[in-house]
C-alpha cells in the first residue's frame, strides 16, 4: 500500500510525528491541515448540542406522562455528547490523509467505513476550491474535484490550508488538457 | 420565417429559426389527448352529463392550448452556426442556450407516429451533462433534420464545407448492416423479455376509466354478494379446483410472454446498426414500429461495452449487447441498446468494430471470496428466523414455515456468488455479475476515470475490500464494483487498472 505514497509523504510523515499521530492510522499519507481537528470539534459540538436539546424534550415529555427515573436519557446521551466532542474529532481526523502523486491524487478517509479514491490528474474535468465560514476561521479550504464519471465523480478533500489548496489545484490544472471530451 | 431556407447553416450570422409550424398543431393534440381524461370526468361530476357545459369547457382547452403552445413556438428559436448550436426559449424566463457542437456526443432523429405521417422529425442532441436531452428540437422536417445531424457530423471530422454525401445516402450504397434483426429474432427476443407491463397497464386503464364502470364496482360487499358463497366451487371436485388455479396460472404466464413480445415488437422492430465511416467512425442505430429512432454515435465515444443475459437464453445462445456512452439513451435506458438478441459470433463482429474484444475462451476468470454468499446467507437465516419466530409465536404456528424461504435465498446468493468473476486480461477488464441477470462488463483500462477501494464495518474481520470503478456515463446506482476481495488483492489490482490512465487521452 505504501508505494503509492511519494515524496511528499515524507512531508507528512514529519507533519504526523510533530502533532504526535502515528501514521499507520492513514497508511502513512499526508495528514490533513491540524486546525482541521478544531473544524471537527466544532461540528461535533453543534452536532452534541442538537443531541443534548432532542434527549431533553424526549426526557421532559417521558418524565411528564410516565413514571420514569430522571436522567434516563439525558444522562447515556450527556456521555454520548462528551465523547464526541473529546475523543471522536481525534479519531476522525487521523484516518484521513491524501497523497499528491505525479499523475494522480489519493484521498483516505474512515475507519468503519472505508474509502480510498485514486483520481488520475489527467482523469480531472474541473476543480473547486471551497470555504465555508466556519473554515475560513479556521484558514482552511476544501478541494473538489470533478471528473467525467458518474459513480463518484465528485471527489472532496476537506480541511487543507488554504494556500495548500490553491497550490494543489494549479498543481492539477496543469495536467488537465483542453481537449480532453 | 418559419419556413426552413435552403442554404447549408454555416456562417457566423446564420437566421434564427422557428421550428416547424405544423409542431403547434403535434403539441396540442397531445396536449388535449392527455387533458382529455379530466374533461371526461368533469362531464359526469362537475357538469351533470350536461353536454352543452362539456363542449364548452372542450373549446375552452382547445382554445387555450392552442393559444399557449403557438406562443412558446412562436418564442422558440434556435440557429445552426458553423460551430455551435443556439437554442433561445421560454415566454417569461428567456432561456438563451449554446451547445458547442465539441461537447455533442451524440445525435438522435426520433420520429413518433405523427410525425412520420408529417415527414417531420425530432432532433436529440446530447451532450452527457447527465440529467436528460440537452438540446432537443421537436418537429423539423426529415431532411433540416439530417441536414443538421451532417453539419455536426462534418464539423467533427474538421471538415467545413458540407460534404455532399449525407449519411442517408452512405447507409443506402453500403449494403450490409452489422447487425439487424429479422421479426423472428424480435420474436425470440421478445420470448425473454417476459413482463407483467401488459397487465399493469390493464389495472391503470381500470383505475383511469373507473367513471365507465358501474357506481360500486369497487365496493366489495358488492363482490361477496355476487359470489353465491362457497357453494359452487364447495360443489366442485377437487381436479376441477386444480385445474382452474392452473388455468389461471397459465393465463398469467400466457400474459407475461404476449406483452413481453409485443413491447418487444413496438420498440425493436426493424432494428438496424450500421457503422457509418463518413466523417467521424460511428454506430448508428435505427428501430422502432411507431416511434422510429434514429441515432448515431461515434465509436471513440464508447466507454464500455456490457454483455448481458439469463439463465435460460444463455443456454439457447441469446444475448444483449449494450455500449456505455457518455450519453444515456433517449428512451431512459442508462445504455446504448447496440444488438438486444444475438449470438456470441454476431456480438463479436460489432465488438470487432471497436477497439473492444471479447475474453477469449482460455482466459481464467478469478472467484472472489465466497464470504460474498455465506455472509449475506448468514444475515438472511437470521433475519428469517427472527421473523418466523416472532410472527410464529404471537400470530399462528404456520408462519414457521416462513424459515423454509432460507434455502432458496441461499441457493440464489450462493449461485450469485459463483457468477460473480472477474479478470484483468490484454489491457481490458471483464467483470461477471449476477446469476439471474447475468452481465459482463468488458472495459479498456483507458477509459477509468477513478477508482475507489472501500471496506464496510463487517469487512474488517475478513480483510476484505470492494473496488469501485467510475467510468464516464452509465448508471451512478450500479456502479462497475468487484465485490469481496481480499484488500492486498484489491490494491495491487487497483494499480494495475490505474496503469493505463496516465499515457491515455480521457475520454475519446
Amino acid at each position: 500500500m505504501t508505494e503509492h505514497a511519494s515524496k511528499s509523504s515524507s512531508d507528512a510523515r514529519s507533519a504526523a510525528d510533530d502533532s504526535g499521530l502515528s501514521s499507520s492510522y492513514n497508511q502513512g499519507l499526508t495528514p490533513l491541515h491540524p486546525p482541521q481537528k478544531s473544524l471537527i470539534r466544532v461540528n461535533m459540538v453543534l452536532r452534541a448540542l442538537v443531541l443534548l436539546i432532542l434527549a431533553s424534550v424526549a426526557e421532559l415529555l417521558l418524565y411528564m406522562h410516565h413514571d420514569v427515573q430522571a436522567g434516563t436519557i439525558l444522562l447515556p446521551a450527556a456521555v454520548l455528547a462528551v465523547l464526541m466532542v473529546s475523543v471522536l474529532p481525534h479519531r476522525i481526523y487521523r484516518r484521513w490523509g491524501y497523497d499528491m502523486g505525479d499523475a494522480q491524487l489519493r484521498v483516505l478517509r474512515g475507519y468503519l467505513w472505508r474509502t480510498d479514491t485514486i483520481v488520475p490528474f489527467n482523469r480531472i474535468q474541473h476543480i473547486d476550491v471551497a470555504q465555508g465560514p466556519v473554515q475560513r476561521l479556521f484558514d482552511l479550504s476544501t478541494l473538489i474535484v470533478h471528473t467525467a464519471g458518474t459513480h463518484n465523480s465528485i471527489v472532496t478533500l476537506p480541511g487543507l490550508a488554504t494556500a495548500d489548496a490553491e497550490a494543489m489545484r494549479e498543481t492539477i490544472k496543469d495536467h488537465i488538457r483542453q481537449d480532453m471530451i | 420565417m418559419s419556413e426552413p431556407t435552403e442554404t447549408p447553416p454555416v456562417q457566423d450570422s446564420a437566421p434564427f429559426r422557428h421550428l416547424h409550424p405544423l409542431s403547434i398543431i403535434l403539441k396540442s393534440l397531445s396536449m388535449i389527448g392527455r387533458n382529455i381524461v379530466a374533461i371526461a370526468v368533469l362531464h359526469f361530476s362537475l357538469f351533470d352529463q350536461n353536454i352543452a357545459y362539456t363542449m364548452l369547457a372542450a373549446a375552452a382547452l382547445v382554445v387555450l392550448v392552442a393559444g399557449v403552445t403557438a406562443l412558446i413556438w412562436s418564442r422558440f428559436t434556435y440557429q445552426v452556426t458553423d460551430r455551435e448550436i443556439r437554442i433561445k426559449s421560454g415566454l417569461l424566463n428567456r432561456n438563451n442556450r449554446s451547445i458547442p457542437f465539441d461537447r455533442i456526443q451524440d445525435v438522435s432523429l426520433e420520429q413518433k407516429l405523427p410525425h412520420r405521417l408529417l415527414r417531420l422529425a425530432t432532433v436529440a442532441l446530447e451532450t452527457g451533462s447527465g440529467g436528460g436531452e440537452d438540446g432537443q428540437l421537436e418537429a423539423l422536417t426529415r431532411s433540416d433534420a439530417e441536414e443538421l445531424r451532417d453539419t455536426i457530423r462534418d464539423y467533427k471530422a474538421g471538415r467545413n464545407a458540407v460534404s455532399p454525401d449525407s449519411i442517408e445516402q452512405v447507409a443506402t450504397e453500403e449494403a450490409p448492416a452489422l447487425f439487424a434483426m429479422d421479426n423472428r429474432r424480435i420474436f425470440i427476443a421478445g420470448l425473454f423479455n417476459f413482463s407483467f407491463v401488459l397487465l399493469a397497464i390493464l389495472g391503470a386503464l381500470a383505475q383511469n376509466l373507473d367513471f365507465l364502470l358501474p357506481d360500486d364496482f369497487f365496493d366489495p360487499r358488492n363482490w361477496f354478494d355476487a359470489l353465491p358463497d362457497q357453494q359452487i366451487i364447495d360443489g366442485l371436485s377437487f381436479w376441477v379446483r386444480v385445474a382452474g388455479v392452473l388455468g389461471a396460472i397459465f393465463s398469467l404466464v400466457i400474459i407475461g410472454f404476449v406483452s413481453g413480445i409485443i413491447r418487444t415488437f413496438i420498440r425493436e422492430y426493424g432494428f438496424r446498426l450500421d457503422r457509418v465511416d463518413s466523417g467521424q467512425p460511428g454506430f448508428r442505430r435505427r428501430r422502432g414500429l411507431f416511434t422510429l429512432t434514429d441515432m448515431v454515435m461515434p465509436i471513440h465515444r464508447v466507454q464500455a461495452a456490457i454483455i448481458q443475459t439469463g439463465p435460460v437464453r444463455q443456454r439457447y445462445g441469446w444475448y444483449h449487447l449494450k455500449f456505455k456512452s457518455l450519453a444515456g439513451d433517449a428512451s431512459g435506458e442508462t445504455d446504448h441498446s447496440a444488438a438486444p438478441c444475438a449470438t456470441r459470433a454476431e456480438i463479436n463482429a460489432v465488438l470487432g468494430q471497436c477497439a473492444i474484444r471479447s475474453p477469449g475462451e482460455t482466459v481464467p476468470f478469478h472467484q472472489v471470496s465466497s464470504a460474498l454468499w455465506w455472509r449475506r446467507a448468514l444475515l438472511a437465516v437470521l433475519l428469517l428466523g427472527a421473523i418466523a419466530m416472532t410472527s410464529g409465536t404471537l400470530f399462528h404456528s404456520g408462519f414457521y414455515a416462513v424459515l423454509l424461504l432460507a434455502g432458496p435465498v441461499s441457493l440464489f446468493l450462493f449461485l450469485s456468488w459463483q457468477q460473480h468473476q472477474y479478470v484483468l486480461s490484454d489491457g481490458q477488464l471483464f467483470v461477471r455479475s449476477g446469476w439471474w441477470r447475468r452481465r459482463l462488463t468488458l472495459l479498456p483500462l483507458s477509459k477509468i476515470q477513478t477508482v475507489d477501494v472501500s471496506q464496510t464495518a463487517w469487512d474488517h474481520p475478513l480483510d476484505l475490500a470492494t473496488i469501485i470503478i467510475g467510468i464516464a456515463g452509465g448508471s451512478a446506482v450500479a456502479p462497475l464494483t468487484i465485490r469481496a476481495i481480499g484488500l492486498d488483492r484489491a490494491s495491487d489490482l487497483r494499480r494495475q487498472l490505474l496503469s493505463r490512465t496516465a499515457s491515455h487521452p480521457a475520454i475519446g
